[in-house]
């Protein structure tokens, strides 16, 4: 047992319990699984409808792309990468909370962290997925998009092993692998708690083979958590390699503005930064359409809202550092790419990133708005607008006004771009809707562990509020 | 040396402040006779020495301030370590003064002719004067003393009143506190050591000399306790649990200290610009190669690999050895990111002023942080969580 509880700020009553309204075993067994046993909601189909609409809008985008070629989009002769490197960063960098959560948070012993993470999890594959749409389309001829791959082909051609894109290649495949494999590995038991509800064949058949023959003896948990603490150790590192790899897809060039020392560690806390907000995001609805308000209190929604206050400034601070250095090094290049950046033709967007990223937070300085389940909402999005805009300002910015002035030009995005975002947004949406309804969204096994009731002195000293 | 078992006060403070600041004291005139020989040569011991112990302060304000801030309870044992060594920034401030004195030798954008005839020192000027450079590193010492003093401050009130407003106000002071020691930490590393290379510059810089101090904190505390154990006090109360939570996090800022490292590296030597490139040059040629290996595998590969086992943090003879290992280490790395930009194209050589000058400041530092130590019941005895971090498991 660890005695890092979580605390209230006024109230400075730290041992507050995690769960609220004092539930069993069963009760939460019961709260999380019904979710996935009752019957279908009209509103589920009425937002899956729409969400699978959008992405047969990506689908359709991405036909018409491979049709026609890259010529659709906005990009210019300066501006080579336009919106789908600014997606596929933004959505790698969504997936970081959930690696956060569910593995930093995990040998930190958070214990707070157990009402969220699967969740998370689930979101940081998602978000894998909608990443790697990007790299695949964006090449324009995507029948040699295997030359991405380093295998051995007719052609002896082999991938540049020097080159950041192939490092994103292994960074985001190892990235994906080993979350679902810790997101599954955290699943089986819950799977077997629901096979063992189900009442119809099929049902318990599938579910039965998904959990992999648990049976939850004492040896299979004792596996199951080494299983569970040696991922959550593999996944730490991910949490820091795999977006600064991505960050070296800018870093290791010698654009200035792209071109600094600090991107790998900027990137990383932008990426918890946005994945926390869009967490926070996915949280407020889903506890508020099922019912979980007990399991993820507002005390998790607080935790989460101090992490997005402290990542936030951590993003301030690399802005602040870049601009400094900027004009520090005395270097003219340098410093027309932020002056540009700031005050150019991009201004709006520059500014537009400041103001979500650095401002808006801020607000969470206050309890009270802290605790305020409509100001985080759209603090929320706001974060995740302005993060998209960081990687929009990187990318497109420093692009558009490169060395060369008689090539300088001005970015605008085509309908395709558009429509190709909003789409996979819909599929993001539509892989979590599926998740929500088919999956238990809270870890049960793992949620009874920190309840009073499993602390092995539980009800042992006669005083039972001490074991909170 | 004993202690009262109700107070935790210790009454007999024993020679180890005195002994250290007369041993101090003689090391700095024996170094201040260096500086009327060599001037160069003593200004630029004396600032690896001075950075070094700086850093102590400077990682245990950071502890503190994190620890008030995220309300952790397992560091409540060590708390009154990390304050007594925060607590060192008017010493600080007063030995930095020869800095002061030898910014002639130490920084060539004092130069006026050198940089008159240089256009980006040139550009430059408007940060890096005399001027500014004084009036910055007295903000930064007022502020780092204001928020150690009041934190300090507030921490021993609470031992006369158990009152849980004062955690709620340390809480509030290290928030913006830890806003404020970002930004100094940060530009006082600028200041004070990129600017040695004033055309050389990096964005990273401030978070690489953070986390060295951050380690090298970590290892002070790790030894002091150490010691204070094997004169038999505080056994039951700083356990083997919390020296296992403290490895954890030496090891984790090894990672981070390795991982800003490399990425500074990484980035440079990739793109291959040559006005970045120099500073890594001059670290590698005349044979300072040497010296960066010795880095990269002794403050890198060899902790690592050291602290991967739960035995290895487990075990006191093991983190004895490691911490004094790091901070010798830390040292280097000091040594290595002040001394190239001074040597000329000299290989490195170790003189006999680093030595002097770094028992010297280290002589009152130790005096200084003894002094704060035994002046005050060495736990926090009035904070209601001090049973329940005493009992911390990892």
């Amino acid at each position: 047992m660890s005695s890092k509880n979580i605390e209230t700020d006024a109230s400075l009553d730290y041992q507050v319990p995690l769960i609220r309204g004092n539930p069993t075993f069963a009760s939460i067994t019961e709260s999380v699984s019904k979710v996935t046993e009752a019957k279908t909601t009209k509103e589920w189909f009425v937002l899956f409808g729409f969400f699978s609409s959008l992405t047969m809008i990506m689908i359709g985008s991405i036909g018409y792309l491979i049709w026609e070629g890259t010529g659709i989009w906005g990009l210019n002769n300066p501006v080579g990468w336009g919106w789908a490197i600014v997606n596929f960063v933004f959505w790698v960098g969504i997936g970081h909370a959930g690696t956060l959560i569910s593995a930093v948070l995990f040998l930190f012993h958070q214990k707070w962290r157990t009402s969220i993470n699967r969740f998370a999890e689930a979101m940081t594959i998602f978000a894998v997925i909608c990443a790697l749409v990007f790299p695949g389309i964006h090449v324009g001829r995507i029948w040699a998009v295997y030359y991405f791959f380093p295998i051995p082909n007719q052609m002896d051609m082999w991938p540049n092993f020097r080159s950041p894109l192939l490092w994103d290649f292994f960074a985001v495949g190892t990235y994906f692998t080993v979350s679902f494999m810790f997101w599954y590995t955290g699943l089986i038991p819950d799977l077997a708690t629901l096979r063992d509800r189900a009442t119809n064949k099929i049902r318990k058949l599938i579910l039965g083979v998904a959990a992999l023959g648990w049976r939850g003896g004492n040896k299979q948990w004792k596996h199951y958590e080494l299983a569970y603490l040696l991922l959550a150790g593999l996944s730490t590192p991910l949490v820091l390699s795999v977006h600064s790899v991505v960050s070296t897809d800018f870093a290791t060039s010698v654009i200035p503005g792209w071109h600094t020392t600090i991107f790998p560690p900027y990137f990383v806390a932008g990426a918890i930064f946005s994945g926390f907000a869009m967490v926070m995001t996915l949280a407020i609805i889903a506890r508020k359409i099922y019912n979980l308000e007990h399991i993820i209190t507002i005390t998790h929604l607080e935790n989460m809202n101090k992490v997005i206050l402290l990542t936030g400034m951590m993003v301030g601070y690399s802005y602040s550092m870049e601009f400094f250095i900027a004009w520090y090094s005395g270097n003219p290049y340098e410093s027309f790419a932020f002056v540009n950046r700031a005050f150019g033709q991009y201004a709006w967007a520059y500014w537009i990133m400041v103001s979500c990223n650095v401002i808006v937070p801020q607000i969470f300085w206050f309890r009270k708005l802290r605790r305020s389940i409509p100001v985080m909402f759209v603090a929320s999005i706001f974060v995740n607008i302005g993060m998209w805009f960081e990687r929009f300002v990187i990318i497109v910015t420093t692009l558009a006004k490169d060395f060369l002035p008689s090539a300088w030009d001005y970015f605008s995005p085509t309908i395709w771009d558009v429509s190709l975002m909003i789409g996979v947004f819909g599929l993001f949406f539509t892989l979590f809707l599926l998740f929500i309804k088919h999956l238990p969204m809270v870890a049960m096994a793992e949620l009874k562990g920190v309840l009073p009731q499993a602390d092995p002195h539980f009800g042992h000293d006669g005083h039972e509020g001490e074991s909170k | 040396m004993s202690i009262d078992k109700t107070t935790y006060m210790i009454s007999d403070k024993g020679s180890l402040g005195r002994n250290a600041m007369i041993v101090g004291a003689l090391f700095l005139v024996i170094s201040a006779a260096g500086w009327f020989m060599d001037s160069p040569q003593f200004f630029s011991s004396y600032l690896v020495a001075y950075i070094f112990w700086l850093t102590f302060a400077l990682g245990g304000l950071f502890f503190t301030l994190v620890n008030h801030l995220f309300g952790s309870q397992w560091n409540i044992v060590m708390r009154r370590f990390t304050e007594a060594t925060m607590y060192s920034f008017p010493l600080l401030a007063v030995l930095f003064i020869p800095i002061l004195f030898g910014m002639h030798d130490l920084y060539h954008w004092t130069h006026e002719d050198v940089v008159a005839n240089d256009a980006i020192l040139t550009a430059k000027a408007g940060y890096l004067n005399v001027t500014f450079f004084t009036i910055r590193a007295a903000v930064y010492f007022t502020i780092w003393f204001f928020i150690s003093r009041t934190l300090y401050n507030l921490s021993l009130k609470q031992d006369k009143n158990p009152d849980d407003k004062i955690i709620l106000r340390m809480k509030q002071i290290s928030a913006p506190g830890m806003i404020l020691y970002a930004l100094t930490s940060t530009f006082a590393a600028f200041d004070w050591l990129m600017s040695l290379e004033p055309h050389w510059f990096s964005t990273i810089y401030g978070l690489y000399v953070f986390a060295g101090s951050f380690l090298a904190v970590l290892c002070f505390v790790i030894l002091f306790g150490l010691n204070l154990r094997k004169k038999g006090y505080l056994t039951d109360i700083f356990t083997v649990e919390h020296y296992h939570d403290l490895a954890k996090l030496v090891f984790s800022f090894i990672v981070f200290w390795g991982y800003m490292s490399f990425s500074q590296y990484f980035l440079i030597w990739y793109a291959n610009i040559p006005e970045e490139t120099i500073w890594y040059l001059v670290r590698w040629e005349n044979g300072w190669y040497v010296i960066s290996l010795i880095i990269i595998f002794g403050h890198f590969v060899f902790p690592f690999l050291g602290l991967l086992l739960r035995a290895a943090k487990r075990s006191f003879a093991w983190l004895k050895f490691l911490a004094i290992w790091i901070l010798v280490m830390h040292y280097i790395d000091m040594f290595w990111l002040i001394k190239p930009a001074l040597s000329h194209g000299n290989g490195p050589h170790f003189n006999w002023m680093d030595f002097t000058t770094l028992i010297g400041i280290g002589g009152l530092f130790i005096w200084n942080f003894w002094n704060n130590f035994t002046s005050n019941p060495i736990l926090p005895i009035g904070e209601r969580r001090l049973e329940a971090s005493s009992k911390f498991k990892v």
